[in-house]
């Protein structure tokens, strides 16, 4: 017995089938979590090598060559990147999408294992770091405060950290900024030079003061009590009475010598939130909780919180991933609801009766609450993929039980009984239902086998598409003809009621049209030349529109923030780059109502905190973070803001280089996840200099370039460094080593920690140094005095000579060949429009020989996908053919529909010329699947006018019949699918911009796709179908059909 | 005895079988899924993609004074649904074991 039959025979069966279906899709939809994109794991390994001590240059020769050259064997290693600087080398391994990156983890070790003994000595043990998307972080909170701003650290550190951090899901906590506390004991170095004592013997000093020990035990009568030393500062005020020395019977206490104070460490750092002293906490989560989840749990913890601070620390958000996530989920949502309310208002129009229109939307929820399982199933999410994809599905999932249910219809018209009516009416279309839905299903399921980003990206897109209209197709084969069986009767409809007059309103419209479509094709079909060279002519200066239309990798999106970079000179010290800071601060704030909080930063803070990794600091650089109010309440958007600030920044005479980043993408492009559009131009080359001019010369030419924001050369220009050359001769003469000598420069300057002060469970340093006025010029440098063996004391500058240099401060490195990177981001135009600008520039460059010029980033992306995206558009039309050829049993046939793409890749043209949109991957993608959905309208055509020339009618005539009782079922499935689209294309909201270029390029190409196939394809099939006529046609056929037809 | 044919489009199938019963004929011999064309208006059951139509055929062995009533029977359901199609035939029995 056949599924149609079984479930008309069986509705209770069926029914309950499809509530069991519904019950779990509803329990899939409540587990599944929330996200922006699906789970991306960037595939890149890096290896930190420290090196303390050595420049760039030897960074480069001694680790990271050898490093690199035991990288270039790892197994599916894309690109090998590394950056060479003073103290530090970081490697970074890209590997191909998809590639097990435990695995790669395990092979980079034994790489490194190799290599390790060939490292100079005082190299650390390098360490292999894999970058996950969550060290993004997920929160970040600035914290300002007022009275309590010397004590913030430990304040927060107890009450917010520890707290947050027992909250599920969430990983690492980082404060950035926050004032250390310490003891500080600036010492007087002539005092101490007069009183014979060194910074060193006052450590010792100090040390030998701030002991706890125990000491035995003390036997008293019948007991035992251990005796133990207290001997720690009681309070940091102890520390300046301590006595150093007793120099000719006089005691000298520490006092007499230096200051000492009980502050916060030398800042290092500037934080402001608003101009306000701060603190930012950085909250990550684990790798495999949920963003949504865990920002939802921070912020609730966080408003628990406030309440416990003291009242003049006040805890603002300043980055929550998961607000624009959720909005653009939110929004998303209801344009999927939009779309549904759409769909079923073209079908109640079309259909005119409510409970036709009823079995036929059903197949909306169930089918859609079947991605859900899958989703659930998968372990995917809700994300902008998914949901889109459900956008899609929408408009086609009604189409098979359109057509099953139409079948019925007629065939209830016919005067059959319902039942009947049903499972022979569901049986004779069953084959061409499977068939349309298969060319959709070839077209959509090698999405889920891209590769590379693009894979990840559409993976859960073509798998949901695909199962969505699998699940269509089964609803329309049993619930749609069961339900038909027991809803609609063969009664007419009064015109007196409200759906009466509906229907009849509806049904005369379309008669009308029917007949409007009639006398067009008529004349079409006795003018096919015409038509046909017509129809050529649009699709050729259709393909000349594509000069008008750019190309980028993906559009970017206002997420409602902003983020950016200012650096000043090279070694300008932190007090100046604050004034800057300050000056900029004033203008963001008063400028740009836009602007909730702006996040200020300078100094090099804390090196060894992860967000180091991801953010280039230094006292010479500013960065920026700014929140923006939600997009809804502003007027301008991310991107004429950042337009505005460029100039605003320009302006400071002071400022180097800098870069505006709307959206906040540098970081997670530079991970290859899209977004954002930035132009980077890559210069391979040994030579410095050589590089160096070409780089500049790039950044020129892309300066001239209309729409080049922000270009910045990768490589600083060579900095100064002050170098202490040691005289060997007369530092053996006062036996001293290098060693001492450094050790004793740097307990000067940089401070020597003498001991820990404790209190209250937490440690503060005791930091010894000469005080700050000491240590200021290079006179005072030279004038450091350094202990002997013989215990005489000696000038510093009776050993060395200073001398200024210059080197190089960092060097990158690509594949092994050293490389700068010229980067712009790209607004107000596209990223192709500007490649071709520079390709034009560029060979009147003099470029040397033995320097190479070569593209990344989104440049790099673009290349590779499109590269797959097209590969996928030929083996869609592939596959498509085949299903078709297969299923008309011709080879023709299935060539006549494909008539119907270019003309969509026409329809695609002119609409994403008309709104302005890009060709980008998401548009490239809804032109793909444009190749599955408008030959669907082909079918139904073409294989209606088959039967009407298989029935014996004339080719004109079966041409004509056909169109105009197929013009219906034509136009009913597209417009669901097109009017589907217009709530994506509408949509203003968060996250709209990236989606709406798929919409427009589907809304496009089948609206006017569909346009041309009702014309053209009939033409086109009487020029192939003469011929076919002439051959198959039988004489007693004819006779016979045309006698039945007279009758 | 008379032997009556009836060819029927075969979403008719049970209301044909629901007559049998009512008139408590018990023995026949279905065929089903097979091709006809009415000699006159009838459009072709071929089962195909073309004609999807198919016929069932009941030949059904009954006493000579419910051929009448049978007839009419079925000529009632062929005129509710005419288009479907529906043709008896009627001839005798000459023998039987």
């Amino acid at each position: 017995m056949s599924l149609y039959s079984t479930s008309v025979k069986k509705p209770v069966t069926t029914l309950m089938i499809f509530i069991g279906v519904l019950i779990l899709g509803i329990y899939s939809y409540m587990q599944l979590p929330v996200d922006f994109y699906p789970k991306i794991d960037p595939p890149y390994i890096s290896v930190f090598t420290y090196y303390d001590g050595a420049n760039a240059t030897d960074v480069e020769q001694n680790i990271t060559r050898k490093l690199e050259d035991n990288f270039g064997s790892l197994t599916n290693l894309k690109t090998l990147s590394s950056s060479s600087k003073d103290n530090i080398s970081v490697i970074t391994l890209e590997f191909e999408w998809g590639t097990n990156l435990d695995e790669a983890t395990n092979e980079v070790r034994n790489a490194v294992g190799m290599v390790e003994r060939q490292l100079p000595d005082g190299v650390k043990t390098p360490t292999i770091f894999k970058i996950s998307t969550s060290m993004i972080p997920v929160m970040v909170f600035t914290v300002t405060a007022n009275e309590s701003y010397e004590g913030i650290k430990d304040i927060l550190d107890n009450k917010v950290i520890q707290p947050l951090n027992r909250v599920d899901g969430v990983g690492n906590i980082y404060q950035i900024g926050s004032p250390e506390r310490a003891i500080m004991v600036d010492v007087d170095p002539r005092k101490l030079d007069a009183y014979d004592l060194t910074v060193e013997q006052i450590s010792g000093i100090l040390t030998a003061n701030n002991l706890n020990l125990p000491s035995g035990s003390l036997k008293m009568g019948k007991s035992d009590l251990p005796l133990r030393l207290q001997g720690e500062f009681a309070n940091s005020d102890v520390v300046k009475n301590i006595i150093v020395s007793n120099a000719n019977g006089k005691t000298v206490y520490l006092r007499d010598i230096a200051t000492v104070r009980d502050s916060l460490k030398d800042v290092d750092s500037y934080e402001r939130a608003n101009g306000n002293k701060s603190v930012r906490i950085m909250v990550q989560k684990q790798s495999d909780a949920n963003t949504v989840t865990v920002a939802e749990k921070v912020r609730a913890k966080m408003e628990k919180i406030k309440k416990t601070l003291p009242p003049d620390i006040k805890v603002d958000i300043l980055m929550d991933t998961s607000v624009n996530t959720l909005a653009s989920i939110n929004n998303l949502s209801s344009t999927l609801l939009y779309a549904l309310l759409f769909v079923v208002l073209v079908v109640f129009l079309f259909l005119g009766r409510w409970r036709a229109t009823f079995i036929i939307s059903l197949s909306i929820p169930i089918s859609l609450i079947t991605g859900f399982i899958y989703m659930f199933l998968s372990g995917s999410t809700i994300n902008i993929i998914t949901l889109s994809s459900l956008s899609i599905a929408i408009g086609m999932v009604v189409d098979d039980s359109i057509v099953v249910l139409e079948n019925i219809t007629k065939k209830l018209e016919k005067g059959g009984f319902a039942r009947e009516a049903a499972i022979f009416g569901t049986s004779e279309v069953s084959l061409a239902v499977m068939a349309s839905t298969l060319t959709i299903i070839v077209v959509f399921l090698p999405m889920a086998m891209l590769g590379g980003i693009t894979g990840i990206m559409f993976r859960p897109l073509g798998m949901v598409v695909t199962i969505a209209v699998t699940t269509s197709v089964i609803v329309s084969l049993t619930l749609t003809p069961m339900l038909s069986s027991k809803l609609l009767g063969n009664r007419v409809s009064s015109t007196t009621n409200f759906s009466g007059r509906i229907y009849s309103f509806s049904q005369n419209m379309l008669g009308k049209i029917d007949n409007v479509y009639e006398k067009i094709l008529s004349w079409a079909v006795g003018h096919r030349w015409s038509v046909i060279i017509i129809a050529g002519c649009v699709f050729l200066s259709s393909v000349f529109l594509m000069k008008f239309i750019g190309t980028e990798f993906m559009s970017s999106s206002d997420n409602d923030r902003l983020s950016a970079q200012v650096k000043l000179a090279q070694g300008t010290k932190l007090e100046e780059t604050v004034l800057t800071a300050k000056h900029l601060d004033s203008i963001f704030m008063k400028k740009y109502p836009e602007i909730e909080i702006v996040s200020t930063s300078a100094g090099t803070g804390d090196e060894n905190s992860l967000a180091a990794i991801f953010t280039e600091t230094g006292n010479y650089i500013i960065n920026y973070t700014f929140k923006m109010k939600p997009r809804a309440e502003r007027k301008k958007s991310i991107f004429d803001i950042a337009n505005e600030m460029r100039k605003d920044i320009e302006a400071l005479p002071e400022v180097e280089k800098y870069y505006v980043d709307p959206g906040s993408t540098r970081m997670s492009g530079s991970m290859g996840m899209g977004g954002g559009n930035y132009m980077e131009v890559k210069i391979f080359g040994n030579n410095f200099d050589e590089t160096d001019i070409v780089a500049e010369k790039i950044a020129q030419a892309l300066k001239n370039i209309k729409g080049n924001k922000d270009i910045l050369i990768s490589r600083d220009r060579e900095k100064t460094e002050l170098q202490l050359v040691l005289d060997n001769e007369k530092m053996t003469y006062f036996g001293l080593n290098t060693a001492t000598v450094a050790a004793a420069i740097r307990n000067r300057v940089t401070g020597l920690t003498a001991t820990k002060y404790r209190e209250d469970g937490n440690e503060y340093d005791v930091i010894v140094r000469y005080d700050e006025k000491y240590r200021q010029s290079t006179e005072d440098i030279a004038n450091i005095s350094i202990p002997t063996p013989q215990g005489r004391l000696v000038k510093l500058g009776e050993l060395t000579t200073l001398k200024r240099f210059y080197s190089p401060p960092n060097i990158e490195r690509e594949n092994k060949v050293r490389m700068v990177k010229v980067s712009s981001a790209v607004s107000g135009t596209d990223i192709g429009t500007v490649k071709a600008a520079l390709e034009n520039e560029i060979p009147k460059m003099n470029i040397p020989d033995d320097v190479s010029i070569d593209y990344g980033s989104s440049i790099e992306n673009m290349q590779d996908s499109f590269k797959s995206l097209v590969m996928l558009l030929m083996l869609s039309m592939v596959l498509v053919y085949i299903v078709m050829a297969s299923q008309f049993e011709s080879y023709i046939e299935p060539f006549i529909i494909m008539f119907s793409i270019p003309f969509a890749f026409t329809g695609v043209f002119i609409a994403l010329f008309i709104f302005h949109a890009t060709i980008n991957v998401i548009s490239l993608i809804g032109t793909v699947m444009l190749i599955g959905i408008v030959v669907k309208n082909g079918i139904i055509l073409v294989d209606y006018t088959n039967l009407m020339v298989d029935r014996g009618y004339s080719l004109k005539k079966a041409v004509i019949m056909a169109g105009r009782s197929r013009l219906r079922p034509v136009i009913m499935t597209s417009l669901t699918m097109i009017l589907a689209m217009i709530p994506m294309i509408v949509s203003t909201g968060s996250g709209s911009e990236t989606w709406r270029p798929m919409a427009i390029a589907i809304f496009g190409g089948l609206t006017f796709s569909t346009l041309v196939t009702l014309i053209l394809i009939p033409t086109i099939y009487t020029i192939f179908g003469v011929g076919k006529i002439k051959k198959s046609r039988k004489k007693q056929v004819k006779l016979l059909t045309e006698n039945i037809l007279m009758s | 005895m008379k032997a009556v044919f009836v060819v029927y489009n075969q979403s008719l199938g049970r209301h044909v079988r629901e007559i049998l019963n009512q008139l408590t004929i018990r023995g026949f011999t279905r065929w089903t899924d097979i091709m006809g064309t009415g000699s006159g208006k009838g459009l072709p059951h071929e089962g195909t993609h073309t004609w999807p139509d198919l016929n069932n055929a009941n030949l059904v062995i009954v006493e000579d004074e419910k051929v009448d009533s049978l007839l009419s029977k079925l000529q009632s359901l062929d005129k509710e649904v005419e288009k479907e199609g529906l043709r008896a035939f009627v001839w005798d029995i000459e023998k039987m074991i």
